[in-house]
């Protein structure tokens, strides 16, 4: 049997550690949130279009391995086992280039709801 | 088979591999991210170990990063995560949003982005928008957390040891936590001693403590460059482009003054080029605004207002002139008078008198007259060496000084140099020895010229300028050249210096005394002058190194004036403030014998408010040289609840709250009362000049002037027109009614910055005709001082609670004082 155990240590958090950790991170968030409000009326433009590309064939199936889009996507190699998890393509920039990664994300993520209702509604279909 | 091909290995790397977590060395690439700070580039893993947060996400909290790259071997490739919309790049406001229709997702900030309508209506589901960071860890399906394996092969770091290591960071980015136990990195500096062998000694004491506070200054201020800064354009009076801004400050951090340098910076976009300039603060506006004016006026975007960036341009000076005259201090013999030399180290000296006719009369012109204590005190110090002149607060330390000073002067023995750690200070000095009709050349640090001064006229560069005589029209004409043009050619410009440099001597010269802050008389224009007598005002809020560079030009009596029993000089880095460096020349004077001659006749507060403050701070000693009749204000009907007694304690039971910076303290319920009792006094037909709210706190501060601006019952203009400060920048100040906002309130943790009895006793002395303090009595009665206070205030029946118009006496219980072992 190759298997190790190590007795796993009880780590013991500082509850002072931690809630002096908690409020510097709060405090930079707030931060970072308010100097972003601070720059009034900033509105940047709107650069938000889905290419087209990811739409063919995304969500038809699911865990079958997608074909190179042009944009440059990449598959995974292991197969994101079970139905624990959603495969989702995530956009992003390189320069001026748009181009999609596909990974996957827990089920549960809030992030995929909307595409849940809408399997759920396909389903019904 | 081996090969024996041992080059494609890496023997005993495994540590070493540069995208390990610096803290743990797991080396996952999917499990690592790479921190995008320029300076620092440093892997760290997404898993917490021992600590409450994950170790990326514990190294951007630590050291104030906001930037992150993934591993090129990771599931998306190597990838600066960034708003895809704006190319924000601050992982903490940033998030997930994915299409309505459509598996596909998508990194967006979350302010501006967020809440840009117009993307709904695009596809995107703006309602579930999922944060980077979420229970202090990187989203794990984007940055896997190790494994249970991988994670007990790795280093085991505590958070004290991350603490540590971020710290050594700052100073040394290369650091390892191997170097966390070298011997030196957590060594204490050697503390401060009560005596020295010798100069040399003296300095190997305090240049490494001048060093570390610099070391922290520098560090401190140069972490503080803010983005997304707004600008508002404008041009002064000298034609140069001026910038207004807000630079947020919070408690103990950054707080810009008048004269700092900062750089402004534009990265520049299709119709401007990439921009910047360094420039002064030349002052700090009531609405919290910065205005820096521009070294250069060439090429400045104003026409652009948005993004651009602020950094803090660290200068040395200071510091660089403190190391510098404890070197004077050591190795030139005459740099101070033999007696001074051992009487500052310690060593036992026979008494020396200072042979001196004494003037007839100790007063001076243009003084009001000097009171009994006053004049012991100017007659004693004429005829010592050193002297120390205790000044409580409202004891006319200032006019005893200019009196000291002026005498001093007539004695013929040279110039006389005049100092104090603090400009206002300096200014405040300069104007009453020139009331006595001495010449007086106030020396501005050269990034000040364009601060305005109370005593404009006094200083060197405006009497430079002003000097018209006919000699001098070459300058003239140079100076006026420069100003149109902004520049000279550089014959012009040699000339033009000469010029200068030789104008400044002469004025400098002819004058009887010389006043500038203790850093100003480094200043190499005074590198010439020998000043054998040097009075020092506020002395101790000044540290000994800062104290010694107006002693080094020659001292042979030396006056010390300021009150210990007030505020010292603030020091930020805490090792050297453990170390002693707080305490100053003056304090240690006093511990080695010489007794400070006190001032004993208070001016400025009503006989009932000095009451307290004389007998917890200065044995009972303080006299009232004002009565109570002229402290009462005629006309001004304010619910004081003992008529006579125009002082009371609001008992305030709210909670205080830790502010928006995260670094400092509110407490709302009492912003909220401070509004009803400002109210109440603009009502009663107080006007907005005489009053002052004070609080320890940053964060209240701010919080009270919003509230005040948005909630006030009267006017708005009024509240804006109301001084709102920290208690510390209050210090040598006074308003006619002083409101004092408490804030803390809690059960365990303590009052904090409430608990230094020097903080205290300035607060209490800031008021000439009234004070009410604002406070929880249950949480302050817990320190011996404050429940003294609680009880004076109690038994003179002005502890009070209820509505501002019904107000009656609380019944509050007190806590038992924890006794102090000193
Ligand atoms: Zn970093
Ligand atoms: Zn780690
Ligand atoms: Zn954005």
């Amino acid at each position: 049997d190759d298997e190790i155990h190590v007795r796993q240590k009880v780590t013991e958090i500082d509850p002072q550690e931690e809630a002096d950790f908690e409020r510097e991170l709060r405090a930079l968030m707030q931060e970072s949130l308010d100097s972003r409000k601070l720059e009034l009326r900033a509105r940047p433009a709107l650069n938000m279009m889905i290419p087209m590309n990811v739409f063919e064939g995304s969500t038809k199936d699911h865990h079958g391995r997608g074909a190179e889009g042009e944009s440059g996507d990449e598959t995974l190699d292991e197969d994101a086992g079970g139905s624990k998890e959603v495969q989702v393509k995530v956009l992003v920039k390189r320069g001026n280039k748009q181009q999609t990664k596909q990974m996957y994300i827990p089920r549960d993520c809030s992030l995929v709801q909307s595409t849940k209702q809408k399997e759920a509604a396909e389903l019904e279909e | 088979e081996e090969t024996g091909d041992d080059e494609s290995y890496e023997f005993g790397k495994g540590d070493f591999t540069e995208h390990a977590c610096r803290y743990c060395g797991v080396q996952n690439p999917a499990c690592v991210v790479r921190c995008n700070v320029p300076s620092c580039r440093k892997w760290f893993c997404n898993s917490r170990g021992n600590t409450s947060g994950s170790h990326i996400v514990n190294h951007l909290v630590r050291a104030k990063h906001k930037e992150v790259c993934l591993h090129k071997d990771s599931p998306l490739g190597e990838t600066i995560l960034e708003c895809y919309n704006c190319g924000c790049r601050n992982v903490f406001l940033l998030g997930f949003i994915s299409a309505k229709t459509e598996s596909v997702v998508v990194l967006l900030c979350r302010e501006p982005c967020l809440s840009v309508n117009a993307l709904k209506d695009m596809n995107w589901d703006l309602s579930q928008w999922c944060p980077l960071i979420d229970d202090r860890c990187f989203l794990q399906w984007l940055v896997k957390v190790p494994s249970e394996q991988e994670q007990l092969r790795a280093r085991q770091i505590s958070a004290q040891q991350i603490n540590k290591v971020e710290e050594l960071w700052k100073t040394n980015p290369d650091a390892t936590l191997e170097d966390l136990e070298k011997p030196g990195v957590d060594d204490e500096p050697q503390p401060i001693a009560l005596k020295y062998e010798d100069a040399y000694q003296y300095q190997n004491v305090f240049a490494p403590l001048i060093k570390l506070e610099a070391d922290y200054d520098k560090m401190m201020k140069e972490s503080q460059s803010k983005d997304n800064v707004t600008i508002r354009w404008d041009i002064g009076l000298n034609k140069k482009r001026i910038a207004y801004f807000v630079f947020p400050k919070e408690d103990n951090e950054l707080r810009l003054v008048p004269g700092d340098e900062l750089r402004l910076r534009y990265s520049g976009d299709a119709a401007h080029p990439a921009w910047q300039s360094v420039g002064h603060v030349i002052k700090l506006t009531a609405q919290e605004e910065v205005a820096l004016e521009l070294r250069a006026s060439q090429g400045v975007p104003v026409d652009v207002n948005h993004g651009f960036s602020v950094d803090f341009v660290w200068k040395s000076t200071s510091f660089d002139r403190m190391q510098g005259a404890m070197k004077t201090f050591a190795v030139d013999e005459t740099s101070v008078s033999g007696y001074i030399y051992h009487h500052l180290l310690g060593h036992e000296v026979e008494v020396q008198m200072v042979r001196n006719t004494l003037p007839r009369r100790f007063g001076a012109p243009g003084l009001p007259e000097l009171n009994a204590s006053q004049v012991f005190a100017v007659k004693s110090v004429l005829q010592k060496p050193v002297s120390l002149i205790q000044g409580p607060p409202g004891t006319g330390k200032t006019v005893t000084s200019a009196a000291i000073v002026y005498h001093m002067a007539k004695q013929g023995q040279g110039q006389v140099l005049v100092c104090a750690p603090s400009n206002v200070a300096v200014d405040q000095l300069a104007e009453k020895i020139s009331a006595t009709g001495l010449k007086v050349v106030r020396l501005c640090a050269k990034s000040r010229e364009a601060v305005s001064s109370p005593v404009e006229h006094l200083t060197l560069h405006y009497q430079v300028r002003h000097l018209d005589t006919s000699e001098k029209s070459e300058l003239h004409k140079l100076q006026q050249l420069k100003d149109e043009q902004g520049e000279l050619s550089s014959s012009d410009e040699k000339k033009y210096k000469a010029l200068k440099r030789a104008t400044e001597r002469e004025i400098s010269q002819s004058a009887d005394v010389i006043c500038c802050t203790c850093v100003g008389a480094g200043d190499p224009r005074l590198s010439n002058f020998r000043f054998r007598q040097v009075l020092i005002d506020e002395s101790t809020q000044a540290t000994e190194p800062e104290c010694l560079i107006p002693l080094v030009l020659g001292a042979k009596q030396v006056v010390l004036v300021g009150d210990h029993c007030q505020l010292g000089p603030v020091i930020m880095c805490k090792k050297a403030a453990r170390a002693g460096l707080a305490q100053s020349l003056f304090e240690r004077l006093v511990l080695l014998g010489v007794k400070p001659i006190r001032l004993q006749v208070q001016y400025r507060m009503h006989p009932s408010l000095s009451e307290f403050p004389s007998n917890s701070f200065y044995e009972g000693t303080l006299q009232n040289g004002v009565t109570i009749n002229e402290r009462q204000s005629p006309g001004i009907d304010f619910p004081w609840p003992v008529p006579n007694r125009p002082m009371f304690f609001y008992v305030q039971m709210g909670q205080e709250e830790i502010s928006a910076s995260g670094t400092s303290y509110l407490n709302r319920t009492e912003a909220a009362n401070v509004e009803k009792i400002v109210t109440t006094f603009l009502r009663s037909g107080v006007v907005p000049g005489q009053i002052g709210v004070i609080t320890p706190y940053e964060g209240q501060r701010a919080y009270i002037v919003n509230y005040m601006s948005r909630n006030g019952a009267l006017r708005q203009q009024l509240y804006k027109e109301i001084e709102v400060a920290s208690v510390d920048s209050f210090q040598g100040r006074e308003k006619d009614y002083i409101i004092l906002s408490c804030v803390r309130s809690n059960e365990h943790q303590g009052i904090g910055f409430l608990n230094d009895p020097r903080r205290l006793n300035v607060a209490l002395t800031r008021a000439r005709y009234g004070i009410v303090i604002l406070g929880n009595p249950k949480v302050l009665s817990k320190q011996p001082l404050w429940n003294g206070l609680l009880t004076h205030y109690k038994e003179h029946e002005c502890l009070v609670e209820g509505p501002l118009n019904n107000l009656k006496q609380s019944m509050v219980q007190f806590q038992k004082p924890k006794k102090i072992y000193n």
